[in-house]
């Protein structure tokens, strides 16, 4: 599916163990630990019910946007949970608990009705906005409705259009003729105040994942302004707006209104948030450590210069967190484009690629990563280990085995292909001359090919057609999943059905038949256990058409402010788990 | 007096016209030429895996399906008579000068840029009355006590000032006042209105900074202009004259001295006006450079017009006033 972090944020993280049971704020739901390098990524650190005091976070970049229906950056999703109920959010805990997709809004998870088709939802009866008027199913399925104008909101994901069930004309959302439109989404039925019922195009197994974006928070209709709700979007969770100055400052204080009854996932413990928006990245790491900000809102971790200083200081490194992201760093080896059609053309790139010089492309061990021998990182629901091409027992890379493939695809003293990049991120620079020193040896002569990262899918690499014009055999790449399992990983890069002529993310174009199966059976399939198991199935059958090159499982060195209570990595995120800090 | 003033307000009207079909054509124009067409250029505006549908839509919606005449009349013609904008629930209207409707944030330019402007002139004036005072200051007593021991050392200090980017200077001020010994901590633009104390307390690092490196030039400037005026015959008669070395001085060196100081300080003042974009970044102040900065890694051309016509509006404004001011100085520039 789409990407809710490509090049904004490292999206989720993995969380190695799981969390146990009681915590003492709201959300969280853990084993609580005494600082320490890595603590917060499986336990609670400083778990508190202490309120008062403003929790401050800083952002080197901008949101796309506030309003929930209108955001796609991975730290905005995060964000969203103090101000915003969906039908269904993450569990708020850490470790392999935090994966748990479990009811926000909604008083369970959807009953699945008419052969997939139907998905209902109740939603609790007594959730208030923060004017006291009553959350209803309309004001969730007018939440919905507004992301089918993207002229409005041109920013989120585009799930509901593509799964609802159609309806002729096509609906065009809630703005243009509105006294027609409103409330005219057919595919969403609303029975009674308490009730949604979403019906589907075809049966789709993850749909609860889905109105887990925070797209389906509801919106009264009255109060919607449209391009301008981002200003002042109207809560339902813990916090709402008190001002929002467009890409500046935005000042959050408690809704009266909200109950930690109804919103299990969050709490309400600072007596004011306040985000600063487009600060220097430094600064904030600076500022972070200096004690003059509590939380850096990327949630991508600290640049090079703190990170130095945070690892080689003993009490601050116990002061932080280095998780793994569900972040993959990777290169796509196309298999259209001759001789890279030919798996054992490919199959010699995988063994003779240095791994390790490919992690330090991407900032080493603690900031890069970890080196990947599978396509999905270990924080997948249902990933399983395994290394096809000794990534991690041979990570130099096996020059032998390398030349045997070239041998078995009938170029013996190597070839020539071209690889493309986007030439404005010095890490995927790297990345493609280190690939191209290690193929070297092998005969495989690499020319580089740098893009613009803005045009990058849109007018390159994105291209099939510019792609084959080119001879570009391999592709640099990045991926984190709109949702932690299997179907939400692969689909979008790996399902033969979405290669595009522009904009494509399957850019490898793959088209396995197997893959295919496996990923139509995992969309109607509801049972978790079942569908879960395909996922280890499509990785191993993706690294045995070596169609994709993993290179790391991105990590990213967190700072934990001493300041902060409720700290823990929510994996989901991979960052701090923003609904459940508080202060000392 | 007047109508120099009203002739060349004209030319300023010329001038930023020229300056805005310039940079439209640098972002608009360029780009098509490179092979990218309005679709590709809309794709960057949709969000991620749009559908071609809403590539059509946006693409539409933002113009740029238009002719380029068209998109750059309908640009000229929002800042002259204003703009219609659809938000989905109701059509707002933008006011001249309407500088467009940012592509990202879907927000009109001009007032952003508005509410940027007391950052950028908090921290240019203030820094400006610093540099002026300082460099003017040492520069006259170093060219009055040449070749003394104060001359040498300020003439070092300003060549280290000159030489010291503000990302040093800044950086380095940071790390020893704000988070090392917190004397000026959690540096935050606070305007002048809510706190005068809070706001001059908030700006004294980047005023510092900004100051050492232009103070240092307008005291070698001044110095140098000292150094020649003061050897100049009509000098020589004033003293002469028997008048108090004071007057000499402040009266006849500086005030011919000072004659380039001003046009120079015109150009710096109008070009910092525009956004002090790296000091700006450097202490996260959200004025007119960081919406620069913004504005360029968003692609938003719109808002990148927009700042492009303010900071070229600010720089021949201040060489306006310098030249009136020349006029004043010297009745030769009225003819």
């Amino acid at each position: 599916m789409g990407l809710a972090a490509l090049g904004a944020a490292a999206a989720l993280a993995l969380a190695a163990c799981g969390g146990s049971s009681g915590s003492s704020s709201g959300g969280g739901s853990g084993s609580s630990s005494s600082a320490g390098f890595n603590a917060a990524v499986t336990s609670v650190v400083n778990p508190s019910t202490h309120k008062g005091g403003t929790l401050t976070f800083g952002d080197s970049s901008t949101p796309d946007s506030m309003d929930p229906g209108n955001t796609y950056y991975a730290f905005m999703w995060n964000l969203t949970r103090l101000y915003t109920m969906p039908l269904m959010t993450y569990k708020s805990c850490p470790g392999q608990c935090g994966l748990q997709v479990v009811p926000d809004l909604a008083t369970g998870p959807g009953v699945v009705g008419d052969n997939g088709l139907t998905w209902t939802y109740h939603i609790q009866p007594d959730v208030k906005f923060e004017d006291g008027t009553t959350v209803t199913s309309s004001d969730v399925k007018y939440a919905v409705e507004r992301t089918f104008d993207r002229t409005v909101l041109p920013l989120g994901p585009s799930y509901f259009p593509l799964l609802l069930a159609p309806q002729t004309p096509a609906y065009p959302g809630p703005f243009k003729d509105r006294s027609k439109n409103l409330m005219g989404l057919q595919a969403v039925q609303t029975p009674n105040p308490t009730t949604i019922v979403f019906h589907l195009a075809k049966p789709f197994a993850d749909f609860n994942y889905v109105v887990a974006i925070p797209q389906t928070a509801p919106v009264p209709p009255a109060k919607d302004t449209g391009a301008n709700y981002q200003l002042h979007p109207v809560s339902t969770g813990p916090y709402k707006f008190q001002s929002y100055q467009l890409n500046k400052l935005t000042t959050l204080v408690p809704n009266t209104y909200w109950k930690a009854s109804t919103d299990p996932n969050a709490s309400q413990l600072a007596s004011k948030i306040t985000i600063t928006w487009n600060m220097n990245a430094n600064d904030i790491d600076n500022r972070l450590l200096a004690g003059d900000l509590d939380v850096d809102a990327a949630g991508t971790g600290v640049q090079a210069a703190a990170r130095a200083k945070i690892l080689s200081s003993a009490s601050l490194k116990a002061s932080s967190d280095d998780p793994i992201s569900g972040f993959l760093w990777f290169m796509y080896l196309n298999t259209k484009v001759a001789p890279m059609n030919n798996l054992h053309c490919r199959m010699a790139v995988e063994y003779a690629a240095n791994k390790t010089n490919l992690q330090t492309a991407y900032g080493g061990p603690v900031a890069g990563g970890q080196i990947a021998s599978t396509v999905a990182p270990p924080n997948v629901v249902g990933q399983k280990n395994f290394d096809l091409y000794e990534s991690t027992t041979k990570p130099g890379g096996d020059l032998a085995k390398a030349k045997a493939e070239l041998k078995l695809c009938g170029q013996p003293n190597g070839f020539s292909t071209g690889i493309a990049y986007r030439s404005d991120r010095p890490k995927e620079v790297q990345a493609a001359q280190a690939l191209q020193a290690a193929l070297a040896p092998a005969g495989i002569k690499l020319s580089l090919h740098g893009y613009p990262s803005g045009t990058y899918y849109s007018n390159f690499a994105g291209v099939p057609n510019y792609v084959h014009a080119h001879n570009l055999g391999i592709e640099t790449g990045g991926w984190a999943p709109d949702w932690p399992d299997g179907y939400g990983f692969f689909d979008f890069i790996t399902a033969g059905d979405t290669i595009s002529p522009a904009g494509n993310t399957n850019i490898e174009e793959l088209n396995d038949p197997v893959v295919n199966n496996l990923l139509s059976k995992m969309a109607s399939t509801t049972d978790a256990a079942t569908r879960n198991s395909y996922t280890a199935q499509i990785d191993m059958q993706v690294m045995k058409d070596a169609a994709i090159l993993p290179e790391v499982y991105a990590k990213s060195l967190l700072y934990r402010s001493p300041n902060l209570t409720n700290v823990y990595v929510q994996p989901y995120y991979g960052m701090y788990n923003y609904a459940v800090l508080g202060l000392k | 007096m007047i109508t120099f003033i009203i002739r060349r307000l004209i030319a300023t009207v010329f001038l930023l016209i020229v300056v805005s079909m310039i940079t439209f054509a640098i972002f608009f124009l360029i780009p098509r030429l490179a092979g990218q067409n309005s679709y590709q250029l809309a794709t960057q505006y949709v969000g991620r895996n749009p559908s071609r549908v809403a590539v059509l839509q946006i693409e539409a919606k933002l113009g740029l399906d238009k002719p380029l005449y068209v998109q750059y009349g309908d640009f000229l013609k929002g800042i002259v008579l204003g703009v219609h904008y659809n938000a989905g629930t109701s059509v707002t209207y933008c006011p001249p000068p309407c500088f467009g409707y940012s592509f990202k944030s879907q927000q009109p330019v001009w007032p952003q840029m508005v509410s940027d402007l007391p950052v950028t002139i908090s921290l240019a004036i203030g820094a400006a009355v610093l540099w002026l005072v300082g460099g003017v200051a040492i520069g006259i007593v170093s060219a009055l006590r040449r070749g003394t021991l104060f001359d040498r050392f300020s003439m070092g200090i300003a060549l280290a000032g000159v030489s010291l980017p503000i990302f040093f200077t800044g950086l380095l001020s940071l790390a020893l006042f704000s988070y090392k010994w917190p004397i000026f901590p959690n540096i935050t633009f606070v305007p002048f209105t809510q706190n005068p104390l809070l706001w001059a307390r908030n700006l004294v690092l980047p005023w510092v900074c900004l100051a050492f490196l232009y103070a240092a030039l307008y005291a070698r400037l001044t110095r140098a202009g000292m150094l020649e005026t003061m050897s100049e015959d009509y000098i020589r008669t004033a003293r002469a004259k028997g008048l108090p070395e004071r007057t000499v001085i402040f009266k006849h060196g500086l005030r011919a001295a000072l004659t380039p100081i001003l046009t120079i300080f015109g150009m710096d003042l109008g070009l910092l006006l525009g956004g002090a974009i790296i000091t700006e970044y450097t202490f996260s102040l959200h004025g007119l450079g960081l919406f620069t900065i913004l504005a360029i890694q968003n692609q938003d051309l719109p808002e990148i017009l927009g700042v492009t016509m303010l900071a070229a509006f600010f720089i021949v404004i201040a060489n306006l006033v310098v030249d009136v001011l020349y006029a004043f100085v010297d009745p030769r520039v009225r003819h």
